[in-house]
Order: structure tokens, then sequence, then C-alpha cells
């Protein structure tokens, strides 16, 4: 057991965990933070899609104990229901949400994309969304409500 | 039904109800829910295809600290079932004598952690005779075989030969014909969200039991029959679903499973599939081959239709009969005007994943087979193939060969629509690496009464006295927003705005019971028992209105939540809370509106002669994709797809457009990248690594044409949609495919390998 410092959502938490334990793992089991979700374990699927110091990051693949003192953004940390993330607005607006699985990946994903401000074409952010999948909605919709914000961030 | 002009909520543009709480991320599914002592279940599986099961010891499993409960064959009554209905079949919840594929299920372990239960499992001994195994269900089929199972005698689970009309007689009649084979693959659902279960009694012996689920009544039906446990002891909790696609509509092992190690181990367990084990064991869109034979007059009119069915079954029964027979033949008699159809089934055992639904009921696999054959008769004849198509069009009021009725129908607008905005006549027949090619799709519009029962929905509107309505029903949304749907057609009648309306989770002690989500029959169905309910409500509501302002019944109208005397809105009228208050609050009286809806034009399927209409409505559609071919490597791109779907009306065009969008492209997944791959009975791509779908990188421009047709009894004309989109998408592919290079893949899924080499036998031929 490892007594672990972790920052998740400008959030400090002091808890035991593994060596071996996933961020994944931690925010869901030991947290309660269940909105990253659990789609595939192996990073390939980006349900569980997290921010690290802003990068997304599939956190099946981080082991908890070498993130302490880096700033963790879950989608628990992105908005409320009295104030919306401009990406979780477009998402709603936009139909871009089906079974709703997917959705805290995507957007957080998104959220890095939007936050890095970068100039981006269309195939590029098509290409860095490519990690998160969906079965659900074709991802037209999706990228619909994701371009809306980049135009309007602009 | 006229199309409303003056429409409140019909037709407007709304995104899912829940939608809020799945942005924000506090949507709960399955593998979010925790229990006080709950416990953590693994099944093992075996390892080999096909063995008998000599011995098995669990001793050192139980013995291992945190292990509360080991389960075999013998902690279970050990009723075979065949997952869609309570009656016999040849599966167990924890096989004993026998396995028959890898993956199935043997024994399980509770324990108070994942790791200790994988631990535990590695502790069970089991002594295994290996069997030959067999994989193609032709080679299974031929004597000599493994037997799979005792009473299959060559591994034949069902047979049937159905004829309607004469197919020897048309193709007398015939001026050409044509043969063709073709062969689909196995794929997976592909959901996000893998099948799991939490199972939990209480002290009185009453189980609860949490469940990702299409059909919570049904599950309830089969879990009471496997666990011997009575029904009204049994309570199904429906959460968020991540996702259905027809593989979360039939029970699955890990159910009862769940259940048993709950009673055993005496606290919650919760059983969730890693995405491993969802796609090397999780059931599978059944794999055919499909031999169709048709006789065409050479004007185009198709005369008769012969084809020979072989299913792949797997390991155990669930589905196979029903959706070859039902699902993908009778599309042979059912896609255009057929006089003389003939199909033969067989239904084969293999020692493979076993098959389940799979969004579109095996009309992908019978369309597949039809609308590529169209297209090869088109150039037989040299005619368009877009011209052969409307040769043949069903018509609304038609009714075919097996006596299924067509009431609306505008598959020839669809087509039309697909032609003229697709570029279809400048594109076509260019042979220049790109092509356009079309499909076209008949399916369910309002599902179906089948296995004994008829097709009925119900519910239930409260009103309360915030002026909020709550909406039970028995139906489940599984993300592709029926829920919103529904919500609408109650905000329509009465014409409150549709914040105000809440529709209750699933939960079998309050919901009521209801068919299940499958068969594109929510809009149908439940939409016209919500219709009939709000209705009720809405005369309750006017009735205490009427009092409250003195005026008569019939002189009253309402909008924006206001009921009122027509013509004096201002002057004359109250408020629908206020009207509530009224009736709840002064008058103590309950405010519900009840509906239900029951297809009364059922004709129960024959069992002699297959004939009868167990479908009360059609949907239709058209898909035409445009494509690219690189020769050098066989890959295709593309371009764009149109897709004109009659649905009758869309109540919520938005919603429409994204089952839409999400059956292209998980059709396009099917038809290009997806293929469940078997080594030796192991599937040996069980990650999304190798079992592709498709991602962001692969999507290409959906122009989504909606066709409303109107159809008489759905509610505000509207029908079904939800599976619709998938079914023609591969077609369309290969059809396009073929116009771009000239070379037609048969056999599923279309690789650059198969056109690469499709194309070096055609130079090597034309040489």
């Amino acid at each position: 057991m490892i007594q672990a410092r972790l920052r998740i959502n400008s959030e400090t938490y002091d808890i035991p965990i593994e060596p071996q334990e996933t961020l994944l793992d931690v925010l869901r089991e030991k947290l309660g933070l269940t909105g990253t979700k659990k789609g595939c374990e192996t990073g390939e699927c980006g349900a569980c899609t997290v921010l690290i110091d802003g990068k997304a990051f599939n956190s099946c693949l981080v082991l908890a104990a070498t993130v302490q003192g880096r700033e963790i953004l879950t989608i628990e940390g992105i908005g409320r229901a009295e104030k919306l993330h401009p990406l979780q607005a477009a998402f709603i607006e936009r139909g871009a949400i089906q079974c709703g699985f997917c959705t805290p990946g995507m957007i957080i994903t998104a959220k890095s994309l939007v936050d890095e401000g970068q100039e981006r074409s269309r195939e590029e952010i098509l290409e860095s969304m490519s990690g998160n999948l969906c079965r659900c909605t074709g991802y037209i919709k999706i990228i619909e409500a994701i371009m809306s914000v980049i135009e309007k961030t602009k | 039904m006229k199309k409303q002009d003056n429409s409140y909520e019909i037709g407007k543009r709304r995104y899912g109800t829940d939608s809020i709480v799945k942005a924000l991320g506090c949507a709960d599914f399955l593998a979010d829910i925790k229990l006080p002592q709950m416990l953590y279940g693994k099944i093992l599986r075996s390892p080999l295809p096909h063995a008998q099961i000599l011995n098995m010891d669990t001793s050192k499993a139980e013995q291992l600290p945190g292990v509360k409960a080991v389960i075999t064959a013998k902690d279970t009554p050990g009723i075979r079932f065949r997952t869609y209905f309570d009656v016999p079949g040849n599966k167990l919840a924890l096989e004993n004598e026998k396995v028959r594929f890898v993956g199935d299920e043997i024994a399980a372990v509770a324990a108070i952690d994942e790791e200790i239960a994988l631990e535990a499992l590695d502790l069970i001994r089991v002594d295994y005779k290996e069997l030959p195994a067999v994989y193609d269900p032709e080679e299974a089929m031929r004597p000599g075989a493994p037997q799979i199972h005792a009473e299959a005698a060559n591994n034949i689970s069902y047979y049937i030969k159905r004829e309607f009309g004469s197919v020897e007689e048309g193709f007398k009649d015939s001026d050409y014909i044509f043969e063709n084979r073709f062969e689909t693959s196995a794929v997976s659902h592909g959901f996000l969200e893998t099948v799991g279960c939490i199972a939990q009694f209480d002290l009185s012996s009453n189980l609860t039991v949490w469940l990702s689920t299409q059909n919570p009544f049904h599950l309830r039906r089969q879990l009471a029959y496997i666990a011997n446990i009575p029904e009204a002891r049994i309570k199904v909790k429906g959460l968020h679903i991540g996702g259905g696609f027809g593989g979360k509509t039939a029970m699955l092992p890990l159910e009862p499973i769940c259940i048993f190690l709950a009673r055993k181990s005496g606290k919650p367990v919760k059983i969730i599939n890693t995405r491993e084990e969802q796609l090397s064991t999780g059931r599978i869109r059944y794999p055919m081959t499909i031999e169709l034979k048709t006789g065409v007059k050479k004007d185009g009119r198709l005369v008769a239709r012969q084809a020979r069915v072989i299913t792949d079954n797997g390991a155990y029964d669930n589905k196979g009969a029903s959706i070859t027979t039902q699902g993908t033949c009778e599309r042979f008699i059912q896609l255009y005007r057929v006089p003389n159809i003939q199909f033969e089934i067989h239904v084969v055992f293999t020692n493979k994943q076993w098959g389940d639904s799979f969004r579109g009921r095996g009309a992908p696999q019978g369309i597949f087979a039809i609308e590529s054959q169209m297209d090869i008769i088109a150039e037989g004849l040299r005619m368009d193939p877009a011209e052969l198509r409307l040769k043949n069009v069903n018509l609304p009021g038609e009714i075919n060969p097996a006596g299924n009725r067509i009431t609306s129908c505008a598959l020839r607008e669809c087509i039309e629509k697909v032609v003229a905005e697709s570029g279809w006549k400048e594109k076509r027949g260019k042979r220049n690496n790109r092509g356009i090619g079309m499909a076209c799709v008949i399916h369910t519009g309002g599902g179906a009464a089948l296995y004994g029962r008829g097709n009925f929905s119900a519910a239930l509107i409260r009103a309360d006295q915030d002026g909020t309505f709550h909406l039970i029903t028995g139906e489940t949304d599984i993300g592709q927003g029926t829920n919103i749907m529904l919500s609408q057609i109650v905000a329509e009648v009465l014409r409150v705005p549709i914040e105000r309306i809440k529709v209750a989770k699933a939960d079998t002690d309050s919901m009521l019971p209801s068919l299940g989500t499958w068969g594109s029959r929510i809009t149908y169905t439940a939409g016209n028992a919500v219709l009939a309910a709000a209705r009720d409500l809405r005369q309750q509501l006017f009735w205490l209105a009427s009092e409250m302002l003195g005026e008569n019944i019939e002189k009253l109208d309402a909008n924006e939540g206001k009921i009122f005397v027509r013509g004096q809105e201002g002057e004359k009228s109250v408020s629908v809370t206020e009207t509530i208050s009224e009736g709840i609050g002064k008058k103590g009286i309950p405010l519900m509106g009840k509906g239900y809806f029951e297809d009364k034009n059922v004709i129960p399927r024959d069992p002699r002669t297959g004939c009868g209409n167990p479908y009360p409505t059609w949907h239709f559609g058209c898909q035409a994709a445009e494509v690219e071919v690189d020769p050098e490597t066989g890959k295709v791109a593309i371009v764009n797809l149109v897709a004109a779907h009659d649905l009758g009306r869309a109540i919520n065009p938005m919603g429409a457009e994204g089952q839409i969008e999400g059956a292209v492209m998980q059709g396009t997944g099917c038809a290009l990248f997806e293929e469940l791959k078997w080594e030796k009975g192991r599937i040996v791509n069980p990650n999304f690594r190798d079992y592709k779908m498709p991602t962001f990188s692969d999507i290409f421009p959906i122009k989504t044409i909606l066709v409303e047709s109107e159809d008489p009894d759905g509610p505000f004309g509207a029908k079904g949609i939800g599976e619709a989109g998938i079914v023609p998408t591969t077609t369309a592919i290969v059809n396009a495919i073929y116009d771009a290079v000239g070379v037609r893949i048969t056999s599923l899924p279309i690789t650059p390998e198969k056109i690469f080499s499709a194309l070096r036998r055609k130079a090597c031929t034309q040489k």
C-alpha cells in the first residue's frame, strides 16, 4: 500500500492505493468518481480519458501512484448542471449523445483540443479524436458539436 | 392521418432525455453501482472448443482467503434453457458434462475483490477429455462430423423448407435466371458498455437484479425460470444502457451465474465482462451462407426467388432459427414484388460462439444477397440498377405471397430521392476507380407478434401538482432516444413544454409489462400507447377545466400549458398546473392517463404454411454509397452516402438522423473492417486494436433524407427507424465497389486483400 496524495478536479485526496492500481480504478472504485468509464482496459477505446496537466490520457494505462502531484481533471470537474462547459452544452444541443457511455471520454479529449488553442484542420481534429470510440452516433453529430465550440473559441 | 400544420412538438429537433446527466458524467450505468459488502464475480470458461468434463476440483479455490463462494453446476437447478424463451433448450448456465466452445461457462467465483476472484479461478482444477471440434457449418453437417449435441443429428439445430407459389413454374416462366452465393461474417455488437449483472438477495429471499437490458420484463421471466425463483420475488432494475444493438435483449449465462453466486454467498455480487471476454465469448451476429437463385423477365420483373441458407448457429441455441426464418428468409418474400418464393434453411451447430439478434435481426444478411444480386441482374439485363428496383418496387396496400400486408410505403420516393440527391446518373458506370452503388431495405416498422405473443404496449401518465407529468411505460430507452420521442407525444397532446415531461426509470416493480426494445417497435407500439394515455389525460384535465371555467368541454382547447375557451385565450383560461391542483389538491382525485395499444390486425403465422401477418407496418429505405478504390492496395474509401428512409413521420428528426448515422457507420464497420477471427476455435482478435470498429478517421458525409409516408396507424403517422439504417449499407458499398472497379465481393468483410486479388484475377482473365 502507498499513501498517495492525488489532485483531482482541484481537490486533494489522501488515500491508500496499491502500486499497481490504475488511475481509472482509483477514480471509480476508491473515490466514487464513476463518470470516467471503463470500456476496454487496454487504451483502445478512450472511454476512460482524463486530463493530466491538461493533456488527454487513457487513465486505464496510467498507474495512479505515478501521477501524484499532477492536476487531474475528470468529467465531474468540468461543468455543473447550472453551468455546463460549452462542450457539454454543444454535445447536448446537437444530439451528439445517445447512450452516453463514450460521452465523458469524448468531452474530455475534445476539451484538451479546445484548450490547446492550436490552429487545427478538421482532419487533424478527427485524427486527434480517433482514440475515442463511439458505436451509437456514427461520430457525425459529435464532430459537429466539437467544431462548433472550436469555431466559437477562435 | 393528415400531417398537422400546427404541430406543437412533433417534428421538433430534441436531444435525448438524460443527455444532461450523461454529459455531466453522473448517469448511472451498471458498472457504476456499488453496494455494501458487494463481492466481485469471475467466470471460469472452457479453454477448449469441444471437450468432455471429466472432473472438476474447486477445493483449493474455496480455501483461498477472500473467496466467499465457488459454484459449479451442482449449485444450480440445472435447467437447460434457450435464452429467449422459458422453454427447455440446450444450454446450462454452468456446464458440467461437456463444453462446446472456447468460453463456455463451467464455474464461477465470488470474492472480496477482482484480483482474488481471478486468482481463485486459476486454482480450480478441471480435467478435460478433448474431443474433435468442427467450425464450419457445412463440414458440421457431413456424416462423420463431431457431434456437438447428442440430440442433434448431423449437428442440425433446425431445418425448414417453405414455398409460396411455385418456384418451378416461376423459373419456367423466367427469361433469365441468376444464381449466386453469398457469405456473411461474424461480427460483434461492439457496444462500449460490456454486459454485466449485479444480483442481491435480501433477508426475505427477494431478489433484486441490476442489468443493462433492453428487456427487463422478459429477463425477469427468464431468470425466474432458470434460477427456479418465483417471478414475483424478482425485481429487475434497469439502468442507463451503454448500447444494446440487440445484444442485450435475451438472457446471458452471466446473469443466472451472478444470481447463483449471490445466493450461495449471501452477499450482493457484481460480474462485468472485460472487453476481452465480451469479444471472445459474447454472442455474435449469425454468419450465413446464402445461395440465391432468381428468375426474371427480360423487362426486369422478378418472377421467382429460391434460396438455400446455412446459418452458423454456434455452440448453443438462441435465435438462429427465428432470425434465419423471419429476419433473413422472409425478406426474400418481402423486398420487392415476387410472386414465387422458396427457401430452405439449415441452422447448424459449430464449436464457436453462439449467435444473437443484432441490429437488423437477420435482414442485413438477407439484403446482402438480394441487393447484390439485383445489381448482377441489372447488369445482365443492361438496366440501371435503380430502374430495376423501381420496376419491382413495393407499393402501399399490397399483400405479399406470405400474407404480410403493407400499409404505408414510400420506397419509390426513397429510391427517387436517392437518385436525385446522390448524383446517381452522372456518377454511375465510369469504372474509373470511383463508383456509386445502391441498396434498399424493408424492415419492421412496429415490431411483430412473435413467439406466440401479441404485439402490445401500455402507458400511464401521472399528473403532478407542480405541473409536471410522469410517464410510465414498460419500454426501455437504450440510448436511441425513445424516451424523448415518447415525451414529445405527451407534450404534443397536452400542449405543455417538453421540459415538464419526466420518464420513469425501468423497474419491473413499478413499470408496466412490456415486450422490450427490439424490432424497431417502440415508436409505433409504445408511441400509440402513450398517445392514447395522453389523450385520456387531456380529457380528464379538460373536464376539470370546464368546471373551473364554467364552460362546455367542447369549447376548450390547450396551448403552452394553458387550457382555454377557443378564441378567448386571454380571458377565459386556466393553467394546466392550476387544473391539476384543482383535481389532486382540492377534489382529491388522481389524474392518470391510461393508454394501451395492441395490434388488432395480427394474423398469427400458420405453422404449416408460414403465412400470416404478424407485422403491423413496414419501414422502407434506400441508400447509395459513393466509393473510391485504390487499385494498388484494394483499399476502399467511402466518399459519401445518401440515405433516404421512410419512417412515416419524424417525431424527432434529430433523433432519427442520429439513428441513421450511427447505423450507417456500424454497417460500414461490418462491411469493411470488422471480423471476429478464429484459430482452432479460439478468437484471436478479442480487442479493439484487432477488431477494428470505425473511428472518427473513417467518417464520411452522410446525407439523411427523412421521407414521411404518414402511416395510417402510427402515432402522428410515425413508424420505427432504429434498425433500418444498418441493413442496406454494406450492400450499397459492395455495389459501389463493383461500379468503381468491376469486381464483386460476395463474402464479407470486404477486405483490401479480397479486392486486390479480385482485381488481379480480372486482369489475368482479361489478358
